[in-house]
């Protein structure tokens, strides 16, 4: 059984034991453009040797892993919108603190590495641009945000990230709150428990989510 | 007189944050016709969008040359003639109810804006009734919805049942774009078009008003 994980998963799955040698982990960024994260999941899952399982630490992701073809693999994935959802433990849940508020930016321990990537994508912008137009950028781009939302999964002590959640409130003007989120899709995901909650792409087929 | 079109369409295309007011009033200065400022900007924007296309630019430069283009329209706007904004017809656009990503709205709503519609942009999480009201309000012939959250999609739908019982929907005509959106969504949802782009996105509602 193999993982392909977005990083920001994985950082959850490697927390829960299971082995780095068989995970793939690839860049969180590939979120941002669903039709490469597409190319390079295909490329991984025809790279990869055999006959085995491979378990997608993705969701539906903007509709990028719909027509992944399963080639000599079975391919089960989290039948569910996006990492958040995974996070939060289900659909439902994801929905109901979207709808609470849309303006939300949801961290867990893997997102807040991504965002200190992103701190760093930051710098860059100011060398490229200097620091007026890189304000103006993230003043575009988070315009709409109203409240970052830390999602503790319990895998790990959220001290660390608590600070830099607070640290990137402060910075945007945005409220911040803790919730509870769950372990239960990534525990039945690697223990085998593949049941409605997941999809499962037989061999010699493709992704389908409907 | 060039000159000062080719400037212009330079520092959209160029990402001149700075540069672009004082570029676009001293072309108004120099008595260039305003319309032509509007079609040198649009086609920096259409350049900006190649160069996107081409992996050239990213996120980050598309975000700020929709910066650019608010700048120098600040300045352009009050010299436009009042009859000819909106001579193409009126288009409401907005993100729909459940998801606040805009960064591809505001781009097609710019765009929209210098091809010659009257745009009435309603913002972000949009409850369907809102969208209603203003196409009834400002008798707009075309509507542009956003999405890019995956569970957010069946708010595309609340919008089309909803113009039905205004028994509006068959005054105006619906494209969709954004990160999730795909041509079984437009089949699903019973909407006219799917647009991947704001140069796109004027295309298509050029031909629905016509």
């Amino acid at each position: 059984m193999k993982v392909i994980a977005c990083a920001t998963v994985a950082e959850e799955l490697l927390y829960m034991g299971f082995p780095e040698k068989n995970m793939k982990v690839l860049d969180f960024a590939l979120h941002a453009e669903p039709s490469k994260l597409r190319e390079r999941l295909q490329a991984e899952i025809d790279g990869v040797e055999g006959d085995c399982d491979i378990l997608l630490g993705y969701g539906k992701c903007s509709n990028a892993l719909e027509g992944i073809k399963s080639g000599n693999h079975r391919l089960v994935i989290p039948r569910v919108e996006d990492c958040i959802a995974i996070f939060l433990g289900s659909d439902d849940e994801y929905l109901r603190v979207q709808r609470e508020e849309p303006g939300t930016y949801y961290l867990t321990k893997g997102w807040v590495i991504a965002q200190k990537n992103a701190l760093e994508e930051y710098k860059k912008l100011v060398e490229k641009y200097g620091e007026y137009r890189a304000k103006r950028v993230v003043s575009a781009m988070f315009a709409n945000y109203k409240r970052i939302v830390l999602i503790n999964t319990g895998n790990y002590e959220l001290d660390d990230f608590r600070r830099f959640a607070s640290d990137m409130a402060r910075f945007l003007g945005l409220t911040l709150e803790e919730k509870a989120g769950s372990r239960r899709l990534l525990e039945k995901m690697i223990k085998g428990q593949w049941d409605r909650e997941f999809v499962v792409v037989e061999k010699n087929s493709s992704v389908s989510f409907n | 007189m060039e000159n000062h079109v080719e400037k212009i369409a330079k520092a959209i295309s160029g990402l001149e944050l700075e540069d672009i007011s004082q570029l676009v009033s001293k072309a108004l200065d120099a008595g260039v016709d305003p319309h032509e400022i509007l079609s040198a900007m649009s086609s920096g924007m259409t350049k900006v969008g190649e160069l996107f296309e081409k992996g050239e630019y990213f996120l980050a430069d598309l975000v700020l040359a929709g910066e650019v283009m608010k700048e120098g329209l600040k300045v352009l706007e009050p010299y436009l003639k009042p009859e000819s904004i909106g001579a193409k017809g009126t288009v409401v656009i907005c993100t729909v109810k459940g998801d606040i990503h805009d960064i591809g709205k505001n781009l097609v709503g710019t765009m929209l804006s210098s091809a010659g519609f009257k745009v009435v942009d309603l913002g972000v999480n949009v409850h369907e009734d809102r969208i209603v009201e203003a196409v009834r309000q400002h008798g707009a012939k075309g509507v542009g919805l956003s999405v890019l959250l995956t569970s957010m999609v069946e708010s595309i739908g609340d919008v089309v049942k909803a113009l039905e019982r205004a028994n509006l929907r068959d005054r105006v005509k619906i494209a969709i774009g954004g990160a999730c959106t795909t041509e079984e969504l437009v089949n699903r949802m019973g909407v006219d078009a799917l647009g991947r782009d704001a140069v796109e996105a004027v295309k298509i509602f050029e031909g629905f008003m016509s």
